[in-house]
């Protein structure tokens, strides 16, 4: 198969929806990109390296990133303890949307391994990837929260 | 004394969410965050499960359960392996490994609760079951002839979990005494999501089920959120309590 031919946009979309309504009960509805700005935000990544590799990016503001969390461990949001916390919620996310795009590609007759996640947090800053066959940005609003989604796929050789 | 069973996880949330899903339960949890470490608690601990994820750094699932296979002392504890990846490839390599049973994440609490009890019995932890002749719970309080069910303000996951493993020994309880009648308060709620609707369907359902009847409360604005539910849409809602007793 092509990467080419590779539906991303509905994988992408389908693995987030699904994760954040099955882990968090939160239902995404899917809205035109927004930018940050200098809000400052939590990036959670993963990346795959093999036949296939590629990288997913989960971004959220800090507000949000709190809000998730609570959700997550079913707790209030005074109850969080540290960022560490957060951190660690907001990986096992781009894990989880990760660990689905890894399993379509596997499905679809690639090879590839998933990385642990990475957390990057800070304010007014982009993450610019190049040089990708197939690309993905997708926006969900949750309330007043927004979540952007990246995925970026290549052929790895 | 209850199972013991050791969760190996990279992530503390994983670890914090296998750790509720078993709180209603007789069981001791350990914990590790990689495989080496699991492997130690395993020889140390002898747990009865071990539930293992698969990605993690030091030493991951796959290898720690090969390693467990190759200890006379270890390789018959059972093993539920959590993976990210739900491919078919993957699938088969799990199953090859000699696991009893595998998840998939995302994943809740009851579903890792319902494969644990294929595996094996689970106990309810002997404080948390009401006693016999007690009304008082967390959510659950007797006015008159009336069993009262009020939910907080925010309802997540962890909520449901928590009523529905005191649901139906309080249905029992109140079937035995006489009382027939349940108000669901949802007057504190003040946000429509998943988990409330979930809950809403599985008091009426276990209600009908127990031929308890059951009147709703809630705000005239919650009120008019759950119509727009289908599985909520037909329910009468009450603006207060005192309405809702005059209905009975």
């Amino acid at each position: 198969m092509d990467l080419s031919d590779f539906d991303l946009p509905t994988f992408i979309r389908g693995a987030t929806q699904e994760v954040f309504d099955t882990m968090l009960s939160m239902e995404l509805s899917e809205q035109e990109l927004k930018d940050f700005g200098d809000t400052s935000r939590i990036v959670g990544s993963v990346s795959l390296a093999g036949t296939a590799s590629g990288t997913v990016n989960i971004h959220v503001s800090d507000s949000f990133a709190c809000q998730i969390t609570a959700n997550m461990l079913g707790m209030e949001l005074d109850e969080i303890d540290s960022d560490d916390e957060v951190h660690d919620v907001i990986g096992e996310l781009s894990n989880m949307i990760g660990g689905d795009l890894k399993s379509r590609l596997c499905d679809a007759g690639f090879t590839c391994e998933l990385s642990i996640p990475s957390i990057t947090s800070g304010k007014d800053f982009s993450i610019e990837s190049k040089g990708w066959a197939v690309k993905e940005a997708v926006c969900f609003q949750f309330e007043d929260h927004i979540a952007l989604i990246e995925a970026y796929i290549k052929n790895g050789g | 004394m209850g199972l013991k069973i050791l969760t190996v996880d990279d992530s503390k949330t994983i670890r914090m969410i296998v750790k509720k899903a078993f709180r209603p339960y007789d069981c001791q949890i350990v914990e590790g965050e990689n495989g080496v470490e699991g492997l130690a608690l395993a020889a140390k601990e002898n747990p009865d499960l071990i539930i293992l994820d698969i990605t993690m750094p030091v030493m991951n699932g796959a290898e720690m359960l090969a390693k467990m296979k190759e200890e006379p002392e270890l390789k018959d504890i059972p093993v539920i392996m959590l993976t990210a990846e739900a491919g078919k490839d993957n699938v088969m390599k799990i199953v090859q490994l000699g696991v009893k049973d595998y998840m998939v994440k995302p994943f809740k609490g009851e579903q890792l609760i319902e494969r644990v009890t294929k595996i094996m019995p689970l106990a309810e932890k002997k404080g948390d079951a009401p006693k016999e002749g007690e009304s008082e719970s967390k959510y659950f309080n007797l006015d008159g002839d009336i069993q009262m069910l009020a939910v907080p303000a925010k309802i997540l996951r962890p909520t449901i979990v928590e009523v529905e493993t005191q649901l139906k020994p309080k249905l029992k309880e109140m079937t035995g005494g006489g009382i027939k009648k349940m108000i669901l308060d949802l007057s504190k709620t003040k946000e429509t999501n998943v988990s409330l609707i979930k809950l809403i369907v599985t008091v009426l359902d276990n209600c009908q089920i127990s031929g308890v009847k059951v009147l709703t409360v809630a705000s005239a604005a919650l009120g008019k959120e759950l119509k727009d539910f289908q599985e909520t849409g037909n329910i009468p809602i009450h603006f207060s309590i005192d309405d809702a007793k005059a209905a009975f």
